[in-house]
């Protein structure tokens, strides 16, 4: 399955008018991964971390931003040429993945469980700190940014390279 | 008091219906602000490459900067966004106050938590906006990796209800 990708410059001056966006409609920075501790509220009634402080008020923009997101991937789905299809291709990372599906699941949900967990305390993703953080120049999410390019950037290699 | 509701109501069918919209959208406007603006990062997130796994491997492999050009992009015009929000003082939509450029603080565990999600975001050649995004194109590796997101989420918060207990996790499971 093939999507069309606009062009990088293109692409990004259509991301930074929507964090511009964001701020003038909503009133607040875009951020992703705070949404998820919204979902983890209503998962888990008596995680008491996920009731309280920010996320006393679960019902919030966050958490209908992360509901919008799958129907956004889903209209670009549907409005590139070819047909939109479930498939488990993961182009250049079925070279170094595990080969069975069962393995690569489990692969999937330990990295995602570094990404929650990561997301969590950092405070904010790729999103909230890089791309928000890096407009607004906050030090702290400068750092984070750099700290995680470069995590990713070392063990990117070592998948690849190894 | 009943009887008041229902004579206060002799509307015509059409007028009705645009006033129950338009309080409707009124009262939920944060919400359906939150649902548009994430459809559209969405869309975005899938049309910038953000959602095709290659694109981050051959980022850090120096083979394509597709994505570099897009966070570059994005950051330098939202930077020059902002300088010009600020200067104006321009008010939200939602709110009806001052846009809050509310920054994250620098917290505890920041460059820990920092290094664990870039190690994440190479196994799984996604980042928390991503991941929706491959879901609704149909990734099925979208699914795993959602499901690792928030049982990571979830351990965060058994761990502040660790600490905030004194070391008893009897908060975090009761029933």
């Amino acid at each position: 399955m093939e999507i069309t990708v606009w062009d990088g410059w293109l692409a990004g001056l259509a991301m930074g008018l929507f964090v511009i966006m964001h701020f003038w409609l909503i009133g607040k920075p875009a951020g992703c991964s705070t949404g998820y501790g919204n979902v983890c509220g209503y998962l888990c009634k008596n995680m008491s971390y996920y009731h309280t402080g920010e996320y006393s008020q679960r019902n919030n923009a966050k958490l209908w931003f992360l509901i919008g997101i799958p129907l956004g991937g889903l209209l670009s789905a549907l409005s590139s040429p070819e047909p939109w299809q479930l498939s488990f291709d993961m182009g250049m990372y079925d070279a170094v993945l595990p080969q069975s599906d069962a393995a690569k699941a489990i692969w999937l949900i330990f990295g995602g469980m570094l990404l929650g967990f990561g997301a969590r305390l950092a405070g904010a993703c790729t999103t909230g700190h890089a791309l928000v953080g890096g407009a607004m120049m906050n030090p702290p999410s400068l750092l984070a940014a750099a700290v995680f390019f470069m995590s990713a950037f070392i063990t990117t290699w070592l998948i690849f390279e190894l | 008091m009943e009887k008041d509701k229902k004579e206060s109501h002799k509307l015509p069918l059409h007028k009705s219906m645009k006033l129950t919209i338009i309080s409707f959208a009124y009262a939920y406007r944060t919400n359906i602000l939150g649902l548009i603006m994430g459809t559209t990062f969405g869309f975005l997130m899938s049309r910038a490459g953000a959602t095709t796994f290659d694109y981050h491997a051959e980022m850090f492999l120096f083979i394509d900067m597709q994505l570099m050009k897009v966070i570059v992009t994005a950051v330098v015009i939202a930077m020059i966004g902002v300088f010009l929000m600020k200067k104006y003082h321009v008010q939200a939509v939602t709110t009806g106050m001052e846009v809050d450029f509310v920054k994250k603080p620098y917290q505890q565990g920041l460059i820990a938590g920092a290094f664990l999600f870039g190690v994440g975001w190479a196994m799984t050649a996604a980042c928390p906006g991503t991941v929706p995004a491959m879901l609704g194109e149909g990734k099925i590796s979208a699914i795993f990796t959602l499901t690792g997101l928030l049982l990571g989420t979830m351990a965060y918060g058994v761990l502040q209800g660790f600490i905030a207990n004194n070391g008893s996790y009897a908060d975090a499971f009761k029933d």
